[in-house]
């Protein structure tokens, strides 16, 4: 069932795109009939240090089989990418998985565990192919690649350089390799859309809002660990051009009061939801919080510029091809 | 003062009257400062200019004095419910935070989170306060049951009683990844404290009151059942009023800015060396000092790292540890 799917979409594609230039690796053979021996490398810097070290890297590779039938991921962003280029994910942390990514789950899917923590007897159970992790799953890594081969495919470089990355290495292991390519191209595409009217947009603010407070996001081009941009993404891939510039890089962005929203007072409010974005559908817990006599009084509330981004897009999975597409959706609403 | 062989006794009652006009004179001082601290250009030149886009005025009245009438309700009802609970457990290490009802009161909180996101906030500090209620009289049993009283077996028997609530309440929240959020609730800050939300915790205010009124009560309630019912006392009743004290001073204060640790348990043992153990002297001293405490810190955690704010728990642990190692282990402690 799960191998089908991906065969019965390559094969179509290979018919109907021969024309497209051929950019896929050279160990990616076409005419795979769904046993394949082939292998992919994926290379990248494994940190060998523990998760509150200082960080140490090491060269690790990696042989993914192509077109493999049993794949765990562990990183949503992955299994969003797998989804979208026609692959289908057998396992997975699923009280992580948001209701947009669940088509691209197995019918009978298992849950793999959490972000965090792996269950490493589910996993083993399942005999799987090939495992994906980054970020928050990385540490699991050494547990994992036992079971099966297992990829890290955290952030290295900006945004932009990991997308492309990840979405061309996944489409040469489910032979995809020009679904990848045009899907790509297709979000540099509108990615530069977006920059041409943000640039003219004004001031923006990114605020996180948690538990009843407020963080300020940072603008940072920084990927160390692959966690610092995630804040970053809506200046550093979305070009709004942050109201101040001084915000450390912290994770989760900077403590701040309305009154501090007041004084800097951007022209756009772009606001994640960190309660709603595990909690009920409609719940807009930032919005009860926002709606007060300071906020209202700047100009991006009396302008109607206070923006509600997706909370699980942008807070949780970000990297995906469909993911990419929310966010893109979300600046556009704003333009 | 002059020589040391000046034998004239000090009288103690205008020493502590000095130490009284001392923290009166500091909770003036503090309270002004705290209305002028802050990202925008208040201050009482500002304030007299008035031009058209100087927010000055409408900041000082939705933001600047909310934010320092909050503080000093959380810290003078903090206090209270510190003194409160040490004396229903007649032991002087206990306060909300040490006996589970902070962590009782989080699980509430947790629940909320969860359940009613969109909730308000008066709604989630009501849930919190009924956990609190049942998180105090969970722990007053456990207390119940202990055969021996030792000093320190009673905080001991509450800081693991919240830490199982606590592991719980933890594990739960893991597992719904809302781990930061409910850090986010628990985290003392008063950074969104603002005009129309922090009204709750004129509940806590009214706490002190309430307190005050029964102080007579509480200090025979401190003397033992046996002793309070043959007094005449509703025994039952007067802990019933003093849970019911202490559950929506924890509820209200968590709501609104989060746990506060320590102030409870420090600022009634400071006042306690000062002026003694009678209850309704020391009530209008505790709700004092704990402003005065609270104020200071922050005024501190909106200073250290400006324009932003460094948690006001932070600072108030930091603090308040101190605080309590020297009160654990100065000369003559009769924390032996």
């Amino acid at each position: 069932m799960s191998v089908k799917r991906p065969v019965a979409l390559i094969s179509l594609a290979a018919a109907t795109s021969l024309a497209v230039a051929a950019c896929g690796g050279p160990e990616t053979a076409a005419g795979s009939d769904g046993e394949s021996t082939e292998t992919v490398t994926f290379t990248w810097d494994r940190n060998t240090a523990g998760e509150d070290e200082d960080p140490q890297y090491e060269e690790t590779s990696v042989e993914a089989p192509v077109n493999p039938e049993t794949i765990v991921a562990f990183d949503i962003a992955s299994l969003d990418t797998v989804g979208a280029l026609g692959g289908e994910i057998a396992g997975a942390p699923l009280d992580n998985v948001p209701d947009y990514l669940a088509d691209y789950l197995a019918e009978d899917a298992f849950n793999a565990g959490t972000l965090f923590e792996a269950d490493l007897v589910a996993i083993e159970a399942q005999q799987p192919d090939l495992i994906l992790v980054s970020g928050r799953s990385s540490a699991l890594w050494e547990d994992l690649n036992e079971i099966a081969p297992t990829v890290d495919l955290s952030p290295a470089g900006s945004y932009l350089e990991t997308l492309e990355r990840n979405t061309t290495f996944l489409g040469e292991v489910l032979e995809a390799e020009d679904e990848a390519a045009e899907a790509v191209e297709s979000l540099n595409a509108q990615i530069e859309d977006v920059r041409a009217q943000t640039a003219e947009l004004g001031t923006g603010l990114g605020l996180m809002v948690s538990g009843g407070s407020l963080s300020a996001l940072a603008a940072s081009g920084g990927t160390e660990g692959g966690f610092t941009y995630r804040s970053g993404i809506m200046y550093d891939v979305f070009g709004v051009e942050p109201v101040i510039d001084d915000i450390q890089g912290a994770t989760h962005g900077e403590p701040v009061s309305f009154e501090f929203v007041l004084e800097e007072n951007p022209d756009h409010l772009f606001v994640i939801d960190r309660d709603q974005a595990v909690g009920t559908e409609d719940a807009q817990a930032a919005a009860e919080v926002l709606d007060n006599d300071i906020i209202n009084e700047t100009a991006a509330a009396q302008n109607d510029r206070i923006h509600y981004l997706n909370p699980v897009a942008w807070y949780i999975v970000y990297g995906g091809l469909d993911t990419t597409q929310v966010m893109i959706d979300d600046i556009s609403a704003a333009l | 003062m002059s020589t040391p062989t000046t034998y004239a006794p000090t009288p103690v009652r205008s020493a502590r009257t000095g130490v009284g006009v001392v923290i009166g004179a500091a909770l003036v001082l503090l309270a002004v400062a705290s209305v002028f601290t802050g990202v925008s250009d208040v201050t009482p030149a500002s304030l007299l200019r008035a031009d058209a886009d100087s927010h000055a005025q409408f900041l000082l009245l939705v933001s600047r004095i909310p934010r320092t009438v909050a503080v000093l309700l959380v810290g003078a009802s903090l206090g209270i419910a510190g003194l409160i609970m040490q004396m229903m457990v007649r032991n002087r290490f206990v306060e909300p935070s040490t006996t589970g009802v902070t962590e009782f009161a989080t699980l509430g909180m947790l629940g909320c989170i969860i359940f009613a996101p969109a909730l308000p906030v008066v709604g989630k500090a009501g849930v919190a306060a009924v956990f609190g209620l049942v998180g105090t009289w969970v722990f007053l049993q456990v207390i119940k049951a202990i055969p021996v009283r030792q000093l320190v077996l009673v905080p001991l028997v509450g800081i693991m009683l919240g830490g199982v609530v606590g592991a719980f309440t933890t594990f739960i929240a893991y597992r719904m990844d809302l781990l930061q959020s409910l850090g986010q609730w628990a985290q003392g800050s008063f950074a969104s404290v603002m005009a129309g939300r922090y009204e709750l915790l004129w509940l806590a205010g009214a706490m002190v009151v309430v307190a005050w009124v029964a102080a007579d009560r509480f200090s025979v309630i401190g003397l033992g059942e046996d002793f309070a019912t043959n007094l005449g006392l509703n025994y039952r009743r007067v802990m019933a009023v003093g849970m019911v004290v202490i559950a929506v001073i924890t509820a209200t204060v968590l709501a609104t800015a989060g746990i506060v640790p320590f102030l409870g348990l420090v600022v009634p043992n400071v006042v306690s060396l000062i002026i003694g153990d009678n209850c309704r002297r020391a009530i209008p001293w505790v709700a004092g000092l704990g402003a005065v405490f609270i104020l200071a810190c922050d005024i501190l955690a909106r200073v250290v790292r400006f324009p932003y704010e460094i948690p006001l728990s932070v600072i108030v642990g930091i603090l308040g540890a101190g605080i309590f190692l020297w009160l654990l282990l100065r000369k003559g402690s009769r924390a032996h």
